[in-house]
């Protein structure tokens, strides 16, 4: 057996989070139009901006076309034959968790995401969310001393509705691109979380949004405002059961930060990916924008990107506020028929503005990993800085690994560095391993983990063992 | 310290071997006790660096005929970990680089699955942290070299040093150290050569391969073997490698003519 | 004008097809009308300035013939020299010295058009518009023997456009110097195919010296390079003094085993608009590639890369890198570079880079603190900027008087 079929085979592991939650739901029926936009909205008893709001955006979305410029081929989505609204039967939010169904605290738990008084996390505060709809939040009260507001983005809308129309829909405008003007127009729940004027945000706050349904497609809205000297880091998980058709995910995020604020956002995508034959798994289009309006001000995306069948995701920075620092650094892994087109912009208008791109794509099977990037800097971002580097692993002959870093200067007092470079697991250093008594399989994933380091080492602590799990999961198995 | 009573510890016999369709090995026989210290000389390309990828089962060559036994047991079927930790230890003669792979890491890891093989216990992280600084002694090598990815920015001289400090941490029967010497400066090759020379145990053996004199003025071999074409033409004791320095490789040119003018 | 107008306007004013690239005319003629004009939604046409390609097709395709002045350097004595003059029907009795000769017949039918096509390029307008307006077909073959460089010369016609076509075949075994001249002219626009055929073993050093003039001159050029196994090809080229230019050179090795050698230099001022798009495929085992891409943008002006690499599951063991260089020398002016990378094979050695800078601080002061003026620093850094692709360029390229022109051009 040649090595390659080896390490292809360690990388294709069965996913483990395939089970479905056995439980009473209720949707909406299929489709869309103004009435099921006004139900949504009903059912969520919004004050009327936010019904505007979604409205207008529908309109928006019906004269825009589905992009087709990536180059990925996909089956089309019908969007009359998808429900927009679905919520394990209760009320819409639990005052204690007591109150919750014990079938969904099990289903979190069984991820590993135990919400419960005793077992849950001490350090970090949990918003787990089920279908449309945020079931528990943990160590609210806690947080509230601080100042700090972590919630279901519903819970906002009704509680502070000044903060959301302030600030929703000003980083990722309504009309921003297809999926964005679906999701604000039929957004169902998602986290919400408002640090004030010189917080620490003093745990880890983390979203766990899990699909349950088959037909129901996720929208959901993230929105994370950083007030001055304000810090936080924030987590995000996802998973899905195994349905033979193609669920649709498309997220809204949207980060600001103030002057000398910090956001830290990191996400583990493990969407279901589909089988081995590239059947069924999530389409995952999603917009993650932030904007560092702030004087000295930083926004940090990572993501250990290793699910869904389709994945279009491109967590950007706008970095307006003079000094402000932009940060993106990536870990896609694709297998079987998954095709990941992912990468970051980092738009460079404040003066001494700085940003750096760390990617690293493994792509094994017969998948597509695809970098795209876009580094610009403005005529008034003088003394701005970017460095990127893009490395590709490829595992097998049959998968590609793409890179297209576009980068586009109009200002000559800055500076852009762009390096890439594309690899396989070399024979030698595998060799140099094993011969030192370790065996396959681990050697593999030694050099997995160590050629994806360079992400690993700027993870949150609690996420970088997260993600090194998630690695380790889709490496472990059999050696044939 | 050889006895006659001494185990085999390495045993090859008639081995053909052959890399990218090309032969390599035209028949090599070498027989290793327990105690002894070989060495093994030759020119570029005569093969010496080929018998110790094969020994250690480097998967670009393939074995065409003959057997290696390790004590006793055909090693051939065994996969390069298996052997590593049955006790064959190959010191490379370009150390790789990994970079992201911590060094700390990586030599934790391999010391544990030889200590499994050897029914010990498994270090933790602290346990060894002790150990393997213990161990860098022998080698006179900074902890820092720990915090680094292995091998990676390391000097010719660090990265022979690094391979020594595995020989240190697996505790092999037989270590075969292909050109530890080339590019080590004086200092450096005392260093490496005393750590060999430390490490050595009447219960193990070590093979030398290397091009030159100066690293048997450091380490006396018990036998010392010429290769050319892939065979080991001429076995002798120390004062073999003594006549070589002074006379070259030539007379391996000569013996060849002789053949074949008999032939 | 409307730029559909003036693209149907400028189809419209081409004469009947005829002579012998009377096929390739009505191909082309069916393509462009079929495809339309680009517009900025076309992913390959997203930057260009298309008030540039308007003036590009204003300009009337020369048909009769004319007399032309020139003024050119004097040749090498060891070099062919070829004045491309079109619509003279100078290529009919043309004489070649020994070792060069023109392709017949059935060697031109089997060959033209293969390799621009194997490039596969979407909405391919560059290449279509040469195809419905060149006339003559200059088509020679290389032979071993071929002793003497060959310098092919393509001077402008002033308020007129050009289109010309070239086929080379470079027969096994074969080293060639070719120099090829590109020269503009006021208000002036070129549009040039050149395909080139390297037969195994084959070793060609290909320089490319294209400079515009100051009023209104535009470039269009398609080089498209098919290398057989053991062939080796480099490329040097440098672009200036165009109000408008785009070079597209795409390189395919047929069967890997080929080594390419791509430095380009691009170099912008006043309002000028120069693109480069490259396309390098390897399609077979053990292909090397070198690029390099320079350019720097000055005052107002606009420079653009995009350089695609494609690396199929057949071309294991490639070897491609690639650099992308770019000086950005004013506020006003914008550079655009955009790698694109599409690898399959996984036992490659794949690596890019791109940089986008202005000179280094530290390099100037070193230059001044031992009594070198300002501007006189910035030029020699500049010199040596130039310098990585020029000093590759043959000697003969000198004569051209090129860099001093760079030298006055860009401070």
């Amino acid at each position: 057996m040649t090595q390659t079929n080896t390490v292809e085979e360690i990388v294709a592991q069965p996913y483990k989070y395939g089970f479905t939650t056995e439980i009473e739901t209720e949707k909406i029926p299929k489709g869309l139009n103004e009435d099921v936009i006004r139900l949504i909205s009903a059912k969520k008893n919004e004050p009327d901006f936010l019904l505007k709001f979604r409205l207008r955006a529908y309109k928006q979305w019906l004269k825009m076309k589905e992009p087709d410029w990536s180059g990925l081929t996909y089956s089309k989505v019908d969007y009359q034959d998808l429900v927009y609204y679905a919520a394990p039967k209760q009320d819409i939010k639990k005052k204690s968790l007591d109150e919750v169904d014990p079938k969904l605290l099990e289903t979190f738990e069984k991820l590993g995401i135990p919400l419960s008084e005793q077992k849950r996390l001490s350090n970090v505060a949990v918003d787990a969310v089920f279908d449309s709809v945020s079931i528990a939040t943990t160590y609210k009260e806690k947080l509230a001393e601080h100042g700090v507001i972590f919630c279901s983005i519903s819970e906002a809308i009704i509680e502070r509705p000044d903060l959301i129309e302030k600030y929703m829909g000003t980083v990722v405008p309504i009309n921003d691109n297809f999926f964005a003007a679906l999701n604000s127009a039929v957004f169902s729940d998602g986290s919400f979380v408002y640090i004030p004027k010189g917080v620490e945000c003093p745990m880890e706050l983390s979203s766990y949004f899990r699909i349950n349904s088959g037909d129901t497609g996720q929208f959901e809205r993230t929105l994370i405002i950083a007030e001055e000297s304000a810090s936080v880091s924030y987590l995000e998980g996802c998973t899905a059961p195994m349905f033979d058709t193609n669920t649709l995910h498309a997220a809204v995020v949207e980060l600001v930060t103030l002057d000398d604020a910090t956001i830290k956002y990191s996400t583990v995508q493990n969407w279901y990916a589909g089988n081995e034959k590239g059947i069924g798994g999530i389409y995952n289009f999603v917009t993650k924008r932030g904007e560092c309006r702030g004087k000295r001000s930083k926004i940090s995306w990572s993501q250990v990107e290793t699910g869904s069948a389709v994945t279009w995701k491109y967590p950007s920075c706008v970095l307006q506020g003079d000094n402000s620092i932009g940060e993106f650094y990536s870990i896609a892994l694709t297998n079987n028929f998954q095709k990941a087109d992912t990468g970051t912009k980092m738009i460079h208008i404040g003066k001494n503005t700085k940003s750096k791109i760390v990617s690293k794509g493994i792509s094994a099977g017969k998948s597509k990993n695809s970098y795209r990037g876009l580094v610009s800097i403005g005529p008034n971002a003088e003394g701005s800085r970017n460095y990127s580097q893009c490395d590709s692993m490829l595992i097998g002959d049959k998968a590609s690994a793409n890179t297209y870093p576009y980068i586009q200067s109009k200002q000559p007092q800055s500076n852009i560095e762009h390096e890439a470079s594309t690899c396989r697991i070399s024979e030698d250093q595998l060799f140099y391993l094993q011969s030192r008594g370790i065996d396959f399989e681990e050697s593999v994933s030694m050099l997995i983990s160590g050629f994806c380091s360079d992400v690993f080492n700027e993870l949150p602590m609690e996420f970088a063992s997260e993600a090194d799990k998630l690695l380790a999961l889709k490496l472990e198995g059999s050696v044939g | 310290m050889i006895l006659s009573t001494s185990e085999t510890i390495l045993s090859i016999k008639d081995l053909h071997a052959s890399v990218d369709d090309q032969e390599i090995l035209h028949g090599v026989n070498l027989s290793v006790k327990e105690g002894e210290i070989h060495a093994i000389m030759g020119r570029n390309g005569s093969g010496k660096s080929t018998l110790s990828k094969v020994i250690a089962g480097h998967p670009s060559y393939t074995v065409l005929s003959g057997s290696i036994q390790f004590k006793g047991q055909d090693i051939l079927d065994l996969a390069p970990e298996e052997r590593a930790r049955i006790g064959i230890f190959l010191g490379f003669q370009y150390p790789v680089e990994i970079p992201g792979v911590s060094n700390l890491e990586f030599l934790r890891v391999a010391t544990n699955s030889r200590r499994k093989e050897l029914l010990q216990s498994e270090l933790d992280t602290f346990e060894f942290e002790d150990l393997v600084k213990e161990r860098m002694k022998i080698v006179e090598m900074d902890p820092a070299f720990l915090e680094r990815s292995v091998n990676e920015g390391f000097s010719g001289g660090e990265k022979k040093r690094n391979e020594i400090l595995q020989m240190a941490l697996l505790e092999p029967f037989i270590s075969i150290l292909d050109e530890t010497d080339s590019g080590l400066d004086i200092d450096a090759l005392r260093i490496v050569a005393s750590g060999i020379n430390k490490l050595s145990q009447p219960s193990s053996a070590t093979i030398l391969i290397t091009h030159y004199q100066r690293l048997l003025d450091e380490i006396t071999p018990d036998f010392v073997h010429i290769m050319a074409d892939g065979k080991i033409i001429k076995t002798g004791n120390k004062e073999l490698a003594i006549d070589l320095e002074k006379s070259g490789y030539d007379f391996i040119d000569k013996n060849k003519k002789d053949k074949e003018m008999v032939n | 004008m409307k730029s559909s107008t003036i693209y149907r306007e400028w189809l419209d004013s081409l004469p009947p097809t005829q002579g012998c690239l009377k096929k390739e005319q009505s191909l082309g003629r069916e393509l462009l009308l079929e495809q339309g004009i680009p517009s900025n939604k076309d992913e390959a046409w997203r930057l260009c300035n298309f008030n540039r390609l308007n003036s590009f097709l204003s300009l009337p395709i020369i048909i009769k013939s004319e007399d032309v002045k020139y003024k050119l350097p004097d040749k090498d004595k060891n070099s062919e020299r070829i004045i491309i003059n079109p619509n003279k029907n100078q290529f009919l009795n043309i004489n070649l010295s020994n070792g060069i000769e023109k392709l017949n017949d059935r060697e031109i039918e089997e060959n033209l058009g293969k390799i621009v096509k194997s490039t596969n390029v979407k909405n391919d307008l560059s290449v279509c518009l040469n195809q419905a307006s060149s006339s003559e077909l200059l088509a020679l073959k290389v032979k071993r023997n071929f002793n003497k460089s060959l310098e092919i010369v393509i001077p402008s016609i002033k308020e007129k456009s050009i289109s010309t076509r070239i086929f080379l075949l470079v027969e096994e075994g074969a080293k060639l110097d070719l120099l090829q001249v590109f020269l503009g002219n006021n208000h002036s626009a070129q549009n040039h195919l050149i395909e080139i055929k390297l037969e195994s073993k084959v070793e060609l050093s290909h320089g490319l010296i294209s400079l515009g003039e100051e009023k209104e001159s535009s470039s269009i050029c398609t080089l498209a390079v098919e290398q057989s196994e053991n062939s080796k090809y480099s490329l040097h080229s440098i672009h200036h003094g165009w109000d408008y230019a785009r070079f597209e050179p795409r390189i395919i090795q047929s069967e890997g085993e080929a080594s390419t050698i791509i430095k380009n230099l691009q170099v912008t001022k006043s309002k000028e608009q120069i693109a480069t798009h490259s396309l390098i495929r390897f399609e077979g085992p053990n292909g090397k590639l070198d690029q390099l891409q320079k350019a720097v943008a000055s005052e107002y002006s606009h420079c653009i890369f995009n350089g695609s690499i494609e690396v199929p599951q057949k071309a294991q063991k490639t070897e491609a890198a690639q650099l992308s260089r770019n000086l950005l020398l004013s506020k006003r002016a914008r550079i655009d570079a955009k790698p694109e990378l599409e690898i399959v094979a996984d036992d490659v050695r794949c690596t890019h880079g791109a940089t986008v800078s202005q000179l280094q601080d530290e390099e100037l002061f070193y230059l001044r603190s031992r009594g070198i003026d300002n501007e006189h620093a910035n030029s020699l850094l500049l010199k040596g900027y130039y310098d990585e692709v020029i000093s590759h360029l043959p000697k003969s390229s000198k004569k051209w008087n090129f860099v001093k022109k760079l030298m006055k051009d860009i401070k």
